[in-house]
């Protein structure tokens, strides 16, 4: 059993998990982005059951978190090769490629403007030379009859 | 209780108003947007710091720091982790993230006392199901970033509304810890479920002879935090709930068999050519 702190605490924790995963479900538009939203979404609610769980000394909450977990596999599974699939025919992972599904009555989107691409470019680390490069010959080392 | 904490006296309110406020600007400031800078996200990042500084003022962890230092640390890692998995703009840093929150996620567990589903997380999670994300993260955008990684929709009224569920779910928290439960929902005490695992006439549960006997052990655990806690529960999950796990062995089989089927979508396999052939 744990004291109502920690309960109020995981609770809280829970929440948190289960509002980000909504925000990140909501807005962005990678299929596995979205997906990655849903699993942080159970996330939360895992967290929820198992403190309710561990207040009430009951075992409910965690036989549910563990078919919650089943569940979770089953479904990504299943997602990720209908994501594979959406990627096979539209060559995009974008959620509004598919906005021919949409009600009639939905105006479509459009991207206006698509920021230009900041990433920045990786500076690798810098080594020190070990020793002079050896002079070769590079037609001879083609045909070399023994390493 | 606290009453500091208790989120309905005015000054307590005003600080999960501000870190509501604060969550949500710093939610629609970091996500994906064409109006992008450095300087908005780095503000983005502070308000974030300044909502979970206040979030945890709200809570009630804060008078026994040192306490809860584990806690803390854990619940911090899973709540950052998560903030960056959903505003990361490329999606392999968003799975390695998620990767994070799922550890962050399993301290919680293991902190709570539910030692079996700590460990599960990790394994099951970031050990399957994360990297089937990777897997297909691979074969399906190889290049990185795509343009539709650096936009969202409607960025600032889903931060608003996950922000406002956040302050809802926080209010109704707050007012639950300060509140004894109704009897209604108050669970039976120990010593109550102890009398009702000896006593199997009663209760539709106790029905069955062996199921009483393979309950027992665990309602006998009863408290669900002793050292014997994977036993305990792997004795209450093929006692009490071993038809359901019957369901999930079927569940987890039609998944893979569907996967599968989808896939080859009945494409024409080489028996099939040689029996025509034939």
């Amino acid at each position: 059993m744990i004291p109502a702190t920690m309960l109020t605490n995981a609770l809280l924790v829970g929440a948190v998990l289960f509002c980000l995963g909504l925000v990140g479900i909501l807005t962005r538009r990678n299929l596995i982005v979205m997906f990655l939203s849903a699993e942080l979404m159970l996330q939360g609610v895992s967290v929820t059951l198992v403190a309710w769980s561990r207040y009430h000394g009951d075992w409910g909450g965690q036989v549910l978190v563990v078919f919650v977990l089943t569940v979770a596999a089953c479904e990504a599974a299943v997602a990720l090769v209908f994501v594979l699939q959406a990627f096979a025919s539209t060559g995009r992972l974008d959620a509004s490629a598919w906005q021919a599904l949409r009600e009639e009555n939905l105006p479509r989107v459009i991207d206006h403007e698509l920021p230009a691409d900041d990433r920045v470019v990786p500076t690798w680390p810098h080594l020190s030379p070990a020793g002079v490069v050896p002079e070769g010959d590079d037609s001879r080392s083609l045909e070399r009859d023994h390493v | 209780m606290d009453p500091v904490s208790t989120a309905t006296a005015s000054p307590s309110g005003l600080l999960l108003a501000g870190s509501v406020a604060a969550i949500a600007a710093s939610l629609w400031l970091l996500l994906p947007k064409a109006s992008d800078t450095v300087a908005s996200r780095r503000l983005g990042f502070l308000l974030g710091a300044v909502a979970l500084v206040g979030f945890a003022a709200t809570g009630r962890s804060l008078g026994s720091v040192g306490e809860d230092a584990v806690f803390l640390t854990v619940a911090g890692i899973a709540v950052i982790s998560g903030l960056a998995t959903i505003v990361t703009r490329s999606p392999v840093y968003s799975a390695i993230w998620f990767a994070m929150t799922l550890a962050g996620v399993s301290g919680v567990l293991l902190v709570l006392g539910a030692q079996f589903l700590g460990v599960a997380t990790i394994v099951v999670y970031a050990g399957a199901i994360l990297v089937m994300f990777l897997f297909v993260l691979m074969l399906a955008q190889p290049s990185g970033m795509a343009p539709y990684d650096r936009v969202s929709n409607e960025p600032m009224l889903a931060a608003a509304a996950g922000a406002v569920l956040l302050g809802l779910l926080t209010l109704s928290i707050g007012r639950l810890s300060a509140a004894e439960p109704p009897a209604c929902c108050r669970m039976p005490s120990r010593a109550q479920a102890l009398a009702a695992a000896a006593a199997p006439a009663d209760g539709a549960a106790a029905k069955d002879d062996e199921s009483t006997t393979l309950i027992a052990p665990a309602m006998a655990g009863g408290d669900t935090g002793d050292a014997n806690e994977v036993a305990h529960l792997g004795a209450e999950l093929f006692g009490r709930h071993l038809f359901a796990v019957e369901v999930a062995g079927v569940l987890l089989l039609v998944a893979l068999v569907g996967a599968i089927a989808v896939v080859s979508r009945g494409e024409a396999t080489e028996t099939d050519h040689r029996r025509e052939g034939r």
